[in-house]
């Protein structure tokens, strides 16, 4: 059975896009939007469950699945064009080479997600997950212009397009970023950049956490214009105290004045980071949130910051921490946790109006407790309607929901 | 919108239907019924034109009716539609083919005779006398009522002034008096004639004018304003270098009398109708003494939209020192009085006034008064703040300048 | 069936907000496009959440098809109805239900009008930042239904950038609640996918929104230019040098004469081939360093003049100008196209020219005011409807600019939305497949497909999504050509 499978899936992508994966289920690397979607078209056809993987450093590779399906073949920068600021990029370049490959032309992407640098932007995009720089440029989805989506059953859906403003039809890519694979196949991108700035400042400050929420507070009612303002638990910066990073990019005069006001603005003896140190500072930050098995993300707003940060010590623990202390708010946890500890603190959060999001964890936890739970009225026969749509045999290897997770 | 056959509504052909007029007008945002906007009625008038809906549908004249004819949207327009020129025209064909509602032509029937008004006017003058109307005061439509004719009461009794010494080049000004200005409101017309003086005047009197025929036109009696605009312009005659009326409503249809009677008299009448605050902004006008208050000023739509009066009343209130002078948000919208209005639509204007009152109620700090220039609004927002138990008192600007005047000694000495 | 739907109706709302007579539905036959005209069956006008409630339960008890409306200042016939359809017009859900300057958001009901919302917030020091040069009129449903735009949209995103929370009621009358008050969602982002959905996927009844706090510093420039290719270049620089204005706007000299001559009158001259605005803001030191930057990047690419508005009043009156342009248009003639097209910001220049030649060629009048910024473009064409040689030749001029803007690989619309006014463009740039997904997603909002039917996808042009893959046979999707586009 296996083989006439292989068989089938050479015919598609050809014996050098068909690999087996250390447990020996058939891994298909496709290199373009059409391979991908005869693929599909197959499986659908089949009713093989699909496992989708990136470039394999986010979410483990462990979803039950007829055959898994990498993006890493579909690895082309397509175009730059630094005076539209659009890229064109497939799904499965990895952000570190993206990075590179934008500063050679003075661009940049303004998002710092967590994770390594090989994370693919596919999958940054699918679990929408932010970094720090939220607080300045937004979420991934104020990044992306345009995607190319293969669906379950092997359609191509292209929404959006490659300007920065464009309401033609509805806004199908939204469904796509932040929907963690759930309604298709991410396979290339139009992304929104920005010239890289002229000047780029880190300040840090330590001091308790309580001290520091007040002084996020403080600088927030200042009206400080920071492109990031972010908290970091003792164990994420590896130091005894909590760490209140700032970031502030721009002109070189209107940086300088910032940091000073910045300065002035608070108690805090705040640390100005050389270039060097800075970017490592940003970039081990990222990775350390890998330092659990499981990381998840909690949707609250400055005020609420202190109350869902006790609530997380006392539910989980108050490890592998950071938290937006600007208005964007946002708190991202990793760690070790059993189910019925994150049941439990989904359950609370949810008593306060505080969504939830499980972003990655052995797929024991996230069959049980899916990526969302806790749907508002009315939401989950919407989503489990789209699902049908976008992937109508439901063979996308994707817990959307836990079983059993009601609020 | 396509253009237009009939040259009455052409002003109405640079619409493009943008809908930015529709913010500016009270009845809409009293509503909230696109039919009682200015876009809303612009399509209605256009359909009357084309004879596509008649002119005794109700669903048309309703809207029709209900509108202020503030002419609020006309600033906002900007593409200059002349949506009160449309206006005219489409209530002229109203009136002409279903004739004018029987409360309103009882109203005019009394302005048209100025033995009628002037023996009602006077007898309410009297009753107003008892205290009874003030103390009868509320929110019921009777109460409402009671409110306007209380608000009329003067406030302080000036003392007899000595006049003023008037050197021959002085302009001379006829003081049109009006029909409720000369008789509820007598005591404004007073204070009109010693500000005027006080700032190099000469006030002469006319005899054998009558009401102004602003009501009438209004409500779509063309004839019935042409026969009082020639009686005016007849009494007049070429007397005065100025004719100076303090009541915003007469104001606008008087400088309008040469479009009007379509004659060289009327031009020439309309010519040289001005505002009291025309006049004394020509001249500062002078200080007066100080006076202390809390004063919010409401633009009457006569005067700031169709007489295009915006900064002379105010710089006839800045000349009062110590007055602390605001103006709200919304204090350019109409208050729904708007003539005859009020009693023909009781409800929009209450509508349309609470909005006002609800602004003067949040104001902080509480406005002691409310001042504008015209004897429609005085009574309505007056009666609006009786029923909503504000204690602010509604003053005419000319009223505020006198007893600046009083108090600072202008009239206690010979100039 | 009509009857009792009016009796149903009447019955909810008070008969005094039912309309239904021809001439009680006269003023709901347009909305600010006014080249398209059609009548309602009904015209509901509900007073509170729960009568909305109500009606629409009523409306899917009877299979009726509607159409939401605010204030009727869409550009694409988007709150337009016919034939049976009822149109509920949302201007008395008209309150501001709470603000929370400490999180920065505000909740407000549709019919809240969107300048208003900001004017309510103002005493925080907090800003609703999408403003469509309608915001003095227009809802912030409609704003929602229509993801709309506008000047200050450049740097700080349009409508779905701003918009965390919807209370929905779908077209089958139940509630749902999308995205959170709390930034993160509780599930995929339905939010983003209901905004811009132009009124199809339901009604929001309540709607919450980022509040952003005024910036401490502003200025506003006024450059003035003798051709309009040069005014395009230097746009294109002042992007290429990595400063993002709060705003990029440019007129050309028909549209500067029409406003100059009405009472927004901003002073801009009118011997200028082209004026840009230029607002740029933030902290005191950084606007002052960018102006450092732009104003020499004017005068570079040829600027005659460039003048800087420090006060708060002097740069109203420059936005006041801008804002009413399109309403001043009535100035050259009775009737109005407005075109509303994006383009990658590198090919504004050429493609400016290119619509230069088309107007020549086509002898029309027309004025371009935009928000160059973005490449959004909105040529407007002024004319005489009642001069039918030249009606269609606007038509056919208008087609090819469309043609031209999407060679360049631009949109159809960059903040107006499709409505009926671009549904037949709509293949220029989707294929049958996309069409067919978006088609599939409606009805997963509205299975009877009632809610603004005829609306956004061209249903002839999709491909089918009920049907099993292998139904679908292999064929190649195809992108629409010109050739496919429908002559109306």
């Amino acid at each position: 059975m296996i083989d006439g499978m292989l068989a089938r899936l050479r015919e598609i992508v050809g014996a050098s896009g068909v690999e087996r994966d250390p447990s020996g289920l058939p891994r298909v690397v496709p290199d373009s939007t059409e391979a991908m979607a005869r693929l599909f078209a197959l499986a659908h056809g089949r009713n093989w469950r699909a496992r989708i993987e990136g470039q394999g450093t986010w979410l483990s590779s462990d979803a039950p699945a007829d055959f898994a399906v990498s993006t890493r073949g579909l690895d082309r920068v397509v175009s730059v064009s630094p005076a539209d600021l659009v890229a064109t990029v497939d799904a499965g370049v990895a952000m570190g080479t993206l990075r590179r490959r934008l500063a050679d032309d003075g661009m940049w992407l303004a998002i710092d997600p967590p994770g390594r640098p090989e994370r693919s932007i596919g999958s940054i995009v699918a679990a929408g997950t932010a970094g720090p720089l939220r607080q300045g440029f937004g979420p991934v989805r104020d990044h992306v212009l345009g995607l190319s989506v293969v669906t379950g059953d092997g359609r191509v859906v292209r929404a959006g397009g490659r300007v920065v403003k464009n309401v033609a039809g509805y806004d199908l890519g939204k469904l796509q970023i932040g929907g963690f694979g759930g309604f298709g196949v991410i396979t290339e991108l139009n992304l929104r950049l920005r010239a890289l700035p002229r000047a780029d400042q880190t300040l840090i400050a330590r001091a308790s956490r309580d001290h520091l929420t007040s002084v996020g507070r403080d600088l927030t009612e200042a009206r400080l214009a920071l492109q990031a303002l972010e908290l970091f638990s003792p164990a994420i910066a590896a130091e005894p105290d909590w760490i209140l990073a700032a970031r502030i990019m721009g002109t070189e005069d209107g940086v300088a004045a910032e940091a000073r006001r910045l300065t002035s603005a608070s108690s805090l003896l705040w640390q100005q980071l050389p270039v060097e140190r800075a970017s490592s500072f940003w970039h081990l930050s990222a990775r350390a949130v890998l330092g659990g098995a499981v990381t998840l993300r909690l949707g609250v707003l400055q005020p609420g910051l202190d109350d869902s940060l006790d609530m997380l010590a006392a539910t989980l623990d108050e490890g592998l921490i950071t938290a937006g202390a600007g208005s964007a708010g946002g708190i991202r946890w990793s760690g070790e946790a059993r189910i019925d500890a994150l049941r439990a603190l989904r359950r609370t959060a949810a008593s306060r109006e505080i969504p939830m999001t499980l972003e990655r964890a052995p797929w024991a936890i996230r069959q049980q407790l899916g990526h969302f739970g806790a749907y508002r009225e009315g939401v989950g026969a919407l989503v489990s309607r789209l699902r049908e749509t976008f992937d109508p045999g439901l063979l996308l290897s994707v817990a959307l929901e836990g079983d059993g997770d009601a609020r | 919108m396509p253009g237009s056959t009939d040259p009455r509504f052409a002003a109405l052909d640079p619409c493009v239907h943008c809908g930015f007029c529709l913010p500016a007008c009270p009845t809409y945002l009293a509503t909230g019924d696109e039919a009682d906007s200015p876009r809303g009625r612009i399509v209605l008038m256009r359909a009357l034109e084309r004879g596509e809906i008649g002119a005794a549908d109700p669903a048309l004249t309703q809207h029709i009716d209900a509108c202020l004819g503030c002419r609020g949207c006309e600033p906002a327009c900007p593409s200059g539609v002349g949506y009160g020129q449309g206006l005219e025209a489409a209530r002229e064909i109203l009136a002409e083919r279903r004739g004018i509602a029987p409360a309103a032509r009882a109203i005019l029937t009394v302005f048209s005779n100025r033995l009628f008004w002037r023996t009602l006017l006077t007898a309410a003058g009297w009753f107003r006398a008892t205290g009874l109307p003030a103390r009868w005061a509320s929110g019921t439509r009777l109460g409402f009522g009671m409110g306007m004719l209380a608000s009329t009461r003067r406030h302080r009794v000036p003392r007899s002034f000595p006049g003023f010494h008037m050197p021959h080049s002085a302009p001379t000004v006829a003081l049109f008096r009006g029909c409720v200005m000369d008789t509820v409101f007598r005591h404004v017309n007073e204070a009109t004639r010693r500000v005027l003086e006080a700032n190099g005047y000469r006030v002469v009197d006319i005899n054998g004018q009558g009401c102004c025929g602003a009501l009438h036109e209004h409500a779509g009696d063309r004839k019935g304003a042409e026969s009082l605009a020639r009686q005016n312009v007849k009494a007049f005659g070429g007397r005065a270098n100025y004719i100076v009326v303090n009541s915003a409503g007469c104001g606008a249809l008087l400088k309008q009398y040469g479009h009007l009677l379509g004659t060289r008299d009327g031009e020439h009448f309309g010519s040289r109708v001005r505002d009291v605050s025309e006049l004394l902004a020509a001249k500062g006008p002078r200080q007066g003494g100080p006076l202390p208050l809390d004063v919010v000023y409401d633009a009457p739509c006569h005067l700031q939209h169709a007489q295009k009066v915006q900064a002379e009343p105010l710089a006839v209130l800045n000349a009062i020192p110590g007055l602390r002078l605001r103006l709200l948000p919304g204090s350019d919208k109409c208050c729904g009085s708007a003539g005859i209005y009020s009693t023909l639509h009781p409800d929009m204007a209450r509508a349309v006034l609470d909005d006002k009152i609800r602004g003067i109620a949040a104001a902080s700090p509480a406005p002691r008064v409310v001042t504008t220039g015209n004897p429609g609004c005085h009574m309505h927002i007056g009666a609006g703040l009786r029923a909503a138990g504000l204690h602010a008192t509604v003053l005419h600007p000319v009223e505020l300048l006198d007893e600046s005047y009083r108090v600072g000694g202008l009239y206690s000495r010979q100039q | 069936m009509k009857e009792s739907l009016l009796t149903g109706l009447a019955a909810i709302v008070g008969p005094r907000w039912v309309r239904h007579r021809r001439a009680e539905l006269a003023t709901y036959t347009m909305d600010g496009l006014p080249t398209h005209e059609s009548w309602p069956g009904v015209v509901v006008i509900p007073g509170s959440r729960h009568e909305l409630i109500d009606v629409m339960k009523a409306l899917h008890a009877s299979k009726t098809p509607f159409v939401a409306r605010g204030a009727g200042t869409g550009l694409s016939g988007g709150a337009l109805a016919e034939g049976n359809a009822v149109l509920v017009a949302l201007t008395r859900l008209n309150h501001i239900l709470s603000v929370d300057p400490a999180s920065r958001r505000a909740v407000v009901e549709p019919g809240v009008v969107n300048a208003r919302l900001s004017e309510a917030v103002l005493p925080y020091g907090l800003q609703y930042v999408p403003d469509p040069s309608s915001q003095t009129a227009c809802t912030i449903g409609g704003n929602v239904a229509e993801n709309a735009g506008g000047p200050h949209c450049l740097k700080a995103g349009v409508t779905t950038n701003h918009v965390t929370d919807l209370e929905i009621i779908l077209p089958d009358g139940s509630l749902a609640r999308l995205g959170s008050t709390h930034g993160d969602a509780w599930g995929p982002d339905l939010v983003g996918l209901f905004v811009g959905s132009e009124g199809m996927f339901g009604i929001a009844c309540s709607i919450t929104v980022r509040l952003e706090p005024i910036p401490p510093a502003v200025r506003t420039m006024l450059a003035d230019f003798p051709g309009i290719r040069a005014a395009s270049e230097a746009v294109s620089a002042i992007i290429a040098s990595g400063i993002v204005p709060a705003a990029l706007e440019m007129m050309d000299q028909s549209c500067v004469q029409a406003v100059e001559a009405s009472i927004y009158a901003a002073g801009y001259p009118t011997d200028a081939a082209a004026v840009l605005l230029v607002e740029l803001d933030g902290q005191p030191e950084g606007v002052a360093a960018e102006h450092a930057v732009v104003e020499p990047l004017l005068r570079a690419h040829g600027a005659r003049h460039v003048l800087t508005a420090e006060s708060a009043a002097d740069r109203a009156r420059l936005w006041q100008g801008r804002k009413k342009a399109f309403g001043a248009m009535g100035r050259i003639a009775p009737d109005l196209v407005v075109q509303d097209a994006v383009v990658p910001r590198s090919a504004l220049p050429d493609v400016l020219d290119r619509i230069s030649e088309i107007r020549d060629r086509y002898a029309l009048h027309i004025s371009n005011v935009f928000h160059a910024g973005d490449g959004n473009l909105h040529p407007n064409i002024s004319f005489d409807r009642r001069n039918l040689e030249l009606a269609s030749r606007v038509r056919e001029a208008s087609r090819e600019i469309m043609t031209v803007c999407v060679a360049a690989g631009g949109s159809i619309t960059g903040e107006h939305g499709v409505g009926n006014d671009k549904l037949d463009y709509m293949p220029l740039i989707f294929d049958a497949e996309t069409l067919g997904a978006m088609q599939a997603t409606r009805r997963v909002f509205d299975p009877g497909e009632r809610a603004n039917p005829g609306k956004v996808v061209p249903i002839h042009a999709c491909r089918e999504w009920c049907a099993s893959p292998a139904a679908r046979g292999n064929g190649r999707q195809q992108h629409g050509s010109l050739a496919e586009v429908a002559h109306d």
